[in-house]
């Protein structure tokens, strides 16, 4: 069939025009936002299992407090693609979480609205907030993410352990070097077969004993790297004359090498593989659940002096709103909802993790959690400090753990290694 | 002829080459969207300081000058380097030998040859939990396995002088895939040719020397390209050996295991320097460019076709 010039300019022309009107029907038909009915918004959230089904009871339970904002939450634990998301003009969410520390280096590169103007309409009362907990909230004078829940680290032991080796639970410096002498066990050959204190994640360790000694890793400006600060190459030569070489790096690797996964019931905290442990309150949780014959205490991070007694190192779960998002005003809504006092107490008690709000930390519903008021009480500690959330913490972080890596390996000094850091440091991201 | 004929065909040629790229066009939108927008887009990147959220900054030859004074960089492509120089030729070894074996007479070859395939076909996310449970020093069955027979029993992810290795290892573990490649070309080889070299007295290293090694020559070429492009982007195996927490890097002890696709992700989603980031793909780019040209140069000596032979 052979179309002449004339009519296949029509075709053509016909063809551009249903392709307009196709377009544009399939635009209007994208629109997020309905002309009648509430408004449409998404929550974004990192969890998932248990934890995902908790905070969709606090979802339903907003959506049935009101009718002028509909939220869906969706589960989607993936760092990248919530970040990728972020980066476009069109986000695919109105409201996520993270960690407090990804807070500066976002606000510095504009990711995170900030919330500031939100929070005076929605009557977000900050000052019950435990003030460690809105530390990393803060940058460059704004306020760009709450948390949801936070984080403190108190020193678990075993009682039947110190029991047996007649150890009381250490309340200094001295006193927990001796309790490790004490309760660090070798066999004929050398081996280690029981650790005094055992780690469960070696960057908060150190950085926690270098708080307990006064050291502030982000200077006292909380924007200057800090790692050559004198009390934190004081804390951290502390820990290697007490345990690394005092029994070997490489005794404890292979020591360690052998140890079952964190927080199952192989972890070895609760097989009694090792006598004391610094960690979060998450334990609380699991520990009953996972270890319930398990005899264990917790008591404060000891200090090296009393001006820095009830050390302990805070850590934050944010909620944020990214500037791409189109329905600020309803995100911040919701926000503001979840910082009231039941969903963040459902939220909480469904992660097992602390309230910011100082007001809910006496409340009786955290009772039924043993041993958890421990790390409550230590949020209002003056010393419940938490790193600094700046542009260039995540880099700090990694700079910091390769040097930890090499001075628990012992292949460098503490001194020598937070030089190495301190050098690093001198070309990170200002912000 | 005919202005106006010239005309007709002429048209009708215009008519053909637009069909023509109408039928290619969902490849040439795909590769122009997908694959030349962003290596040109990463080649700008490669010039600024970019962080994904804010324009870039053009900062010249600065992240390119950077990695010269960056450890971490170093590091990492020493530890690629390593990995690429013992796991390719350990890579074709083990597939050329296993292949012969595979290649043998004897009951039940289907099955043996279906289980050296099936590791390649376990996601490696699996297999990388499995292996970090494999090498674990105590417990692990490696060790166990060693002990046996009194050989010393090394803390594979606990010490810097092991992590490689091990990361090797893991990586041989789906060397079925190239060992039945080889398969193939072995069993391309001229039987007739075989038998001549026998009656003329040629011993079964004579024969692989002189007839089995230069008939999959240029299978040994391709997958000597591929595995080496393979280990300088290797990522998933150390990755989920070393790793530690969620989204972040930890490159095992002393960054031992650290390899060039980690820093570069590191630098890329987490540290968010984008424009660092697009520089170190583009100088291993330029280190892959010149190793794979160098392979053809000197395949010349090596590499024979049937061309040649006929």
């Amino acid at each position: 069939m052979k179309i002449s010039a004339t009519g296949r300019r029509r075709f053509l022309r016909a063809v551009a025009i249903s392709s307009l009107v196709v377009t544009a029907t399939a635009l209007t038909g994208c629109a997020s936002t309905p002309t009648s009915g509430p408004t449409e918004i998404t929550f974004s959230y990192l969890w998932g299992g248990a934890e995902a089904k908790g905070l969709e009871k606090v979802i339903a339970d907003f959506n049935a407090s009101q009718s002028g904002i509909k939220v869906t939450g969706v589960s989607s634990p993936d760092f990248q693609k919530q970040l990728t998301s972020m980066s476009s003009s069109n986000g695919s969410f109105d409201i996520s979480d993270n960690f407090g520390t990804t807070v500066g280096s976002w606000a510095a590169k504009g990711i995170l609205a900030p919330l500031d103007s939100y929070l005076g309409n929605d009557k977000v009362n900050l000052k019950d907030f435990a003030p460690a907990s809105l530390t990393q909230m803060r940058y460059a004078g704004k306020t760009y993410a709450l948390p949801i829940a936070v984080h403190t680290q108190q020193l678990l032991y075993n009682k039947d352990l110190l029991a047996e080796a007649g150890v009381q639970p250490p309340k200094t410096m001295d006193e927990l070097a001796a309790a490790i002498a004490t309760l660090t066990k070798t066999d004929a050959s050398g081996n280690i077969t029981q650790l005094g204190l055992g780690v469960a994640d070696m960057p908060t360790l150190l950085t926690l004993l270098g708080q307990a000694s006064g050291c502030t890793w982000d200077g006292k400006d909380d924007k200057t790297p800090s790692p050559t600060n004198a009390d934190c190459v004081k804390a951290l030569n502390w820990y290697t004359s007490n345990v690394t070489d005092k029994y070997g790096a490489d005794n404890l690797a292979k020591f360690t090498s052998g140890l079952g996964q964190y927080m199952s019931a192989q972890d070895p905290f609760y097989t009694g593989k090792e006598a004391m442990v610094i960690d979060g309150e998450w334990q609380a949780v699991n520990i009953p659940k996972v270890a319930p014959n398990l005899k264990w205490g917790v008591v404060d991070i000891p200090a090296e002096s009393a001006d820095l007694a009830k050390t302990t190192q805070v850590s934050t779960s944010i909620l944020f709103i990214p500037a791409n998002s189109k329905h600020k005003n309803e995100a911040a809504s919701f926000l503001a909802y979840m910082m009231q006092d039941k969903p963040m107490l459902d939220f909480t008690l469904t992660l097992g993790n602390l309230p910011p709000k100082t007001s809910l930390l006496t409340n009786p519903a955290y009772n039924a959690v043993p041993n958890l008021d421990a790390w409550l009480k230590a949020l209002t500690s003056p010393n419940a400090k938490s790193l600094a959330s700046q542009p260039y913490s995540a880099q700090y972080t990694a700079d910091l753990g390769t040097a930890f890596d090499d001075i628990v390996r012992g292949v460098a000094k503490p001194a020598a290694a937070m030089k190495s850091v301190a050098d690093k440091a001198k070309s990170y991201d200002a912000g | 002829m005919p202005a106006e004929l010239r005309q007709v065909i002429g048209r009708r040629a215009r008519r053909q080459t637009l069909r023509g790229l109408a039928f290619a066009s969902p490849f040439i939108i795909g590769a122009i969207v997908f694959i030349i927008y962003p290596v040109l887009a990463s080649a700008w990147y490669s010039f600024t300081d970019f962080n994904l959220f804010q324009a870039p900054k053009f900062v010249g030859l600065a992240n390119y000058q950077e990695m010269f004074g960056d450890s971490t960089f170093w590091k990492s492509l020493f530890n690629t380097l390593y990995l690429t120089v013992f796991g390719v030729p350990l890579t074709i070894l083990i597939a050329l030998a296993g292949a012969h074996v595979l290649n043998m007479p004897v009951r039940g070859q289907p099955l043996y040859r279906a289980l050296v395939y099936l590791p390649t076909i376990v996601p490696v996310v699996v297999g990388g939990y499995l292996w970090r449970w494999l090498l674990n020093s105590q417990y692990g069955f490696l060790n166990y396995f060693l002990g046996l027979v009194h050989l010393p029993r090394p803390q594979w992810l606990e010490q810097p002088d092991w992590g490689k290795p091990a990361i090797i290892m893991m990586s041989l573990w789906i060397v079925g895939g190239t060992m039945i490649i080889y398969l193939a070309a072995i069993k391309e080889v001229p039987v007739e040719l075989h038998e001549a070299a026998q009656l003329d007295g040629a011993g079964w290293f004579s024969r692989f020397r002189y007839v089995t090694w230069p008939t999959v020559s240029p299978v040994t070429l391709f997958q000597v390209i591929v595995t080496m492009i393979a280990y300088l982007q290797i990522f998933a195996q150390p990755y989920l050996l070393t790793q530690t927490r969620l989204n972040s890097v930890s490159g095992g002890p002393g960054q031992s295991m650290i390899s060039y696709a980690m820093y570069l992700y590191q630098n890329a989603f987490v540290f968010l320097k984008m424009g660092y980031a697009s520089a170190m793909a583009w100088a291993l780019f330029l280190v892959t460019l010149v190793i794979t040209l160098v392979l053809l140069r000197t395949s010349k000596k090596w590499v024979h076709y049937d061309s040649e032979r006929d």
